[in-house]
């Protein structure tokens, strides 16, 4: 790739919207250009300019009731109304995840439909990303982007950790669906391995370790920095072994 | 009264707050930009039978937008400068209250340096073309794909990539070059 193919390429790079081939070409180009390099920052820099100067206003509370009042069938307000399918099948599907999440480090102790679903959904999730034009929604190899990006978008912000120099490399990272339970997805890069670390909801109590696969594609449990998580990839054994315990070893 | 008004609304309260934050840069104020939300909400929910799948909270967004854009229209050029020193105003006001809180003089000085360097920031955003603020909006802060902003801009993806390298330039210029301690950071 040349430069200024690469330049044309780089806000894409940045926005997340490269595929994967396209990426890691990118990629490659970067190793070698230090011009391509300072662009990337600079457009990094803007960014948190960007996010410290005009952070995003919330809208006031008399504009929300207001709203609230006029909705015909108010969704929120009493939920037992027989009218209000919509939000009693949301709220089902909640209280669903939230049984499911508790299965979580059952799978296979129990063998529980809803453990099971929960695995092939966080399968689905994977292939679902690898087959994306990009696996991550927030581009960055700094866990102090990747940390407060998660903020203010789940309820949780998980421990983000990078293990580059272990050859793990933090991509960034990506907010997906567990059941109807926005979860925080963190990205990692093993050579040619994807890896997702699902950070899950902490209602699923302490996991206990277990694994299972499908297609050829692993997962297994872990708890991280005191919540559950689940670890998706196509690593072979010895290999997600090591990223578990580098995963582990921190606090 | 259909069910889908309903679904309206929820989305509406769901994506309040990008949608009042998309208003107030459009709008420039408070009030203008609750206004012109609560419009699209009453659109919104009378055209909720047309909407025909897709992005949901791009096509609210979409419709918040053309909300603003037509308050927006009806407005003097006068009233667009008193928004942009109310803006200005009020981040004043956030930097005073910011050092307020933590008063100790030994980085005073810094989080005054920090507290102009964001309301910099903001008075060079208001001022940039509209075109090219609310593309950067939407995609820095509202964090939405090409694809979510074409849908929300109506129009091509071509365009949203030429306004957000165009907008990114425009305001990393009057920004001025980076500053050194910010090397360090990221990637």
């Amino acid at each position: 790739m040349d430069c200024s193919t690469a330049r044309d390429l780089l806000p894409l790079y940045f926005d997340g919207e490269l595929d994967r081939a396209a990426s890691r070409e990118f990629e490659t180009h970067l190793d070698t250009c230090a011009d391509c390099r300072a662009a990337l920052i600079q457009l990094d820099a803007l960014r948190r300019d960007l996010r410290s100067g005009a952070p995003r206003l919330e809208a006031p509370a008399a504009l929300r009731e207001r709203i609230r009042s006029e909705i015909p069938r108010p969704v929120t307000a009493r939920p037992r109304n027989p009218h209000q399918r919509w939000f009693a099948l949301a709220a089902s599907c909640a209280l669903a995840f939230v049984a499911g999440g508790a299965l979580v480090p059952l799978w296979h102790a129990q063998g529980g439909d809803s453990g099971e679903q929960t695995a092939r959904d966080l399968f689905a999730s994977h292939w679902r990303a690898l087959a994306a034009t990009s696996p991550v929604d927030v581009v960055s190899t700094d866990r102090h982007t990747v940390k407060p990006w998660f903020a203010g978008k789940v309820a949780q912000a998980p421990l983000v950790q990078d293990f580059a120099e272990q050859g793990f490399a933090l991509v960034g990272g990506r907010i997906d669906y567990v059941g109807s339970a926005r979860v925080p997805v963190l990205v990692y890069r093993h050579g040619q391995h994807l890896i997702d670390v699902f950070v899950l909801p902490q209602a699923s109590g302490p996991a206990r370790r277990s694994a299972t696969q499908q297609q050829g594609y692993s997962l297994d449990t872990i708890t991280l920095g005191g919540q559950p998580a689940a670890i998706v990839s196509d690593m072979d054994a010895s290999e997600l072994a090591r990223f578990i315990q580098l995963l582990g070893s921190t606090k | 009264m259909t069910s889908s008004q309903a679904i309206v609304g929820d989305l509406a309260l769901r994506h309040l707050d990008a949608a009042y934050n998309l208003g107030r840069w459009l709008l420039g104020n408070e009030q203008d930009a609750a206004d012109a939300v609560h419009d699209a909400y009453v659109r919104a929910a009378r055209s909720s039978d047309t909407y025909a799948g897709g992005n949901a909270r791009a096509w609210w967004l979409a419709i918040v937008r053309n909300c603003c854009l037509a308050r927006l229209a009806t407005r003097g050029s006068e009233q667009r400068h008193v928004a942009i020193d109310q803006i200005a105003a009020e981040h004043g006001r956030e930097a005073a209250d910011s050092l307020l809180a933590h008063s100790d003089p030994a980085d005073v000085e810094d989080r005054l340096d920090h507290a102009q360097r964001r309301a910099l920031i903001a008075r060079h955003l208001q001022e940039l073309p509209t075109e090219f603020r609310e593309t950067l909006i939407l995609r820095e802060i509202e964090e939405l794909s090409y694809r979510e902003i074409a849908d929300v801009l109506q129009a091509p993806i071509g365009t949203v990539m030429s306004r957000l390298a165009r907008g990114r330039a425009l305001l990393q210029k009057s920004l001025g070059p980076l500053r050194p301690n910010e090397v360090n950071h990221g990637l």
